[in-house]
């Protein structure tokens, strides 16, 4: 294992953990319902750690990423359901991604959103063209580390730290009404499929090949998805316990995503301001171009279509076309005018629906002797793997019944 | 037939009300308050001038939203979100928290109805 | 795993990805074509990879959407060329000479030789 190359890989791990949707939730949640959520968000990171260890276990030793595998487990037709559904989910979460970067570089530069949308659009294309996938997953994810200042502004804010621990266990706060009691509901559902997007696991198994990961790499995988997944979430967290701080007690929502900053300005000024829109920019960047390539890679990996940024665009054209189509299909969605936040709580809505039908083969393949030889999931794998795949299952259930008896959080 | 008639109403009446336009009065509750603490850093020299305008800007585009969509725009409340937008752009931080608070007593009394 | 020898053709065959003997991706084991007559052994014929194979896997609805989409073109991969079936199926030769990327080659003239790192 080489230090430096894992060092890099947490680093990239935790920059590129935070998107939009996660940004938007983490401050509503703590403004809504103080650190009580913040076990949410390690529940869902814990799940994260496991689903995107057996994924890229699985892209280790079968050498073939989910979604191949996914279609022999599943077959053609309830495949091709979990397709359309993942593709669906993908392209409105790449949508609220570059409508976030519209968002994000308006506040830094007063220029119109629309320009900002098509200029986001050709720059990420751009950097997907020209650079190979190792250094576009490094670039967004290491600048995204710009996003540590929300963890250093927490520290500043002096917060109540046992009641910021004491968040971290699984609770529900005494004193809701029924309707705070559904909203919370809502928020804990929402912030399981925040993190854990479905195009999370098809970007790392398919980084896994491109990367020619193989039986060697298993310890890099596992340290990646437990510290470097692990150390991302506190990001997030960071951004629920500022919120719990600085927003709840002003009654602040918050309802535009650029509110969000001020928890790094309010005690570090304008420098804190610009680290965070940085931050926020390079980290919903990097998931822009993750959400993009992950349909790509969906839809070549289903019809077995050569695929892959280790190659050159010409030498996979139609995974080329495949994420030049998506990031257009993005842009259009921006520019009819719909808000980022409706978006945001689209894109978390029809991930978590999707979610079981993402997570069942990965499970049932990583469990597979027959592909995955001694590396097969042993007990603890077993284990946590299908009690999260419980969790995502009841959650998806919940999913639309709640988001229609809270207005989407909201009431 | 009458009876059919029962979840029409039942269905216009969800449809409309104060109850309806809660989400909306959360929203605008939250959008004064995001601007009182924007004015509020602002004055302190926290934030960037165009960060200041950007954002005073989706909160002044968001609360018109919020208030074309209020299904009772002569109630009292529909009158404190458009007593907002008549802010100044530079309003002071009080003001602003005191709308805040205002929206946030009409939000209490409708959850606890 | 062997390319001869007994198969379960639905869960160790069909849906698997193919490779050529350069490792590049040549598409699905879409279906599968079998020889054999009553009271014989049957056996794998060829492997059937395109749209054209999806016949009698999916409703007629979503066949007629996919035959617009993406016409109803079918390779035929004779089982001697299998090498080997796993995880996916290795062929023995490269997919141009079985008729494998045709579309990828037709989309590839699309697409500028320039600027990629």
């Amino acid at each position: 294992m080489n230090p430096l190359e894992l060092t890099l890989g947490i680093m990239t791990a935790v920059g590129g953990f935070v998107d939009i949707s996660e940004l938007v939730f983490a401050a509503k949640a703590g403004s809504m319902f103080g650190y009580a959520l913040i076990w949410a968000f390690v529940l869902g990171t814990i799940g994260m750690s496991v689903f995107g260890e057996m994924s890229g276990r699985v892209a280790a030793i079968a050498k073939q990423p989910v979604f191949n595998l996914m279609r022999h487990r599943l077959g053609l037709k309830l495949g091709l359901v979990t397709l359309i559904g993942s593709l669906i989910s993908t392209l409105i979460t790449c949508a609220a991604e570059v409508g976030g970067m519209a968002l994000i570089l308006n506040y830094l530069t007063g220029l119109p959103y629309p320009l900002l949308a098509v200029a986001s659009v050709i720059v990420v294309s751009a950097s997907m063209w020209v650079l190979p996938f190792k250094w576009i997953e490094r670039t967004y994810g290491l600048l995204g580390l710009m996003m540590i200042v929300f963890a250093v502004a927490v520290v500043a804010i002096h917060p109540p730290w046992a009641k910021l621990i004491g968040g971290a266990v699984p609770q529900v706060p005494s004193g809701l009404s029924s309707k705070e009691l559904l909203n919370y509901s809502y928020f804990i559902v929402a912030i399981l499929s925040a993190v854990l997007f479905p195009y999370e696991s098809y970007f790392y198994s398919s980084g896994g090949i491109e990367e020619g990961w193989g039986a060697k790499d298993l310890l890099t995988n596992r340290v990646t998805c437990t510290v470097g997944f692990g150390l991302g979430s506190l990001l997030a967290i960071s951004i629920l316990a500022a919120s719990a701080q600085l927003f709840g007690p002003l009654n602040v929502g918050p309802e535009i995503p650029g509110t969000s900053a001020l928890e790094a300005a309010i005690p570090f000024g304008r420098v804190g301001l610009m680290l965070a829109l940085l931050g926020m920019l390079f980290a919903v960047a990097g998931a822009a171009v993750e959400t993009c390539m992950s349909n790509a890679y969906a839809v070549s990996q289903f019809f077995g279509w050569e695929w892959g940024r280790h190659a050159k665009p010409w030498e996979a054209p139609r995974f080329t076309l495949a994420w030049i189509a998506v990031m257009l299909l993005a842009l259009l969605i921006v520019l009819t005018g719909v808000d980022v936040m409706s978006l945001v709580e689209y894109a978390v809505l029809f991930s978590i629906i999707v979610l079981p039908l993402t997570y069942l083969p990965l499970m049932l393949l990583a469990n597979d002797k027959s592909y995955m030889r001694e590396h097969a999931n042993k007990w603890l794998a077993k284990g946590l793997g299908w009690l999260f795949f419980v969790i995502v299952t009841c959650a998806a259930i919940a999913a639309i019944p709640l988001y229609l008896l809270t207005s989407g959080g909201s009431g | 037939m009458r009876w059919l008639l029962l979840p029409l109403l039942l269905l216009a009446a969800c449809s409309k009300g104060p109850e309806a336009d809660l989400p909306y009065i959360s929203q605008a509750r939250s959008l004064a308050a995001e601007w009182a603490l924007i004015n509020e850093q602002a004055s302190q020299g926290k934030l960037t001038p165009t960060y200041i305008e950007t954002m005073r800007n989706s909160v002044r585009e968001q609360l018109q939203t919020s208030a074309k969509a209020l299904s009772e725009p002569q109630s009292g409340y529909a009158k404190e979100i458009q007593a907002v937008l008549k802010e100044p752009d530079g309003a002071r931080p009080e003001e602003l928290r005191a709308h805040a608070a205002r929206l946030k007593q009409v939000e209490d009394s409708l959850e606890s109805a | 795993m062997s390319a001869l020898g007994h198969l379960k053709i639905v869960s160790q065959l069909l849906d698997l990805p193919i490779i050529d003997k350069d490792e590049r991706s040549c598409g699905i084991v879409d279906d599968v074509e079998l020889e054999g007559r009553p009271g014989k052994e049957m056996k794998v014929a060829a492997l059937l990879v395109g749209p054209g194979a999806y016949d009698g896997r999916m409703p007629a609805w979503l066949l007629w959407l996919t035959r617009q989409i993406a016409g109803d073109r079918m390779a035929r991969v004779p089982a001697d060329q299998i090498d080997e079936i796993g995880a996916v199926v290795k062929l023995k030769s490269c997919g141009e000479d079985l008729g494998l990327h045709q579309v990828e080659d037709k989309v590839r003239a699309w697409i500028p030789r320039k600027g990629a790192l």
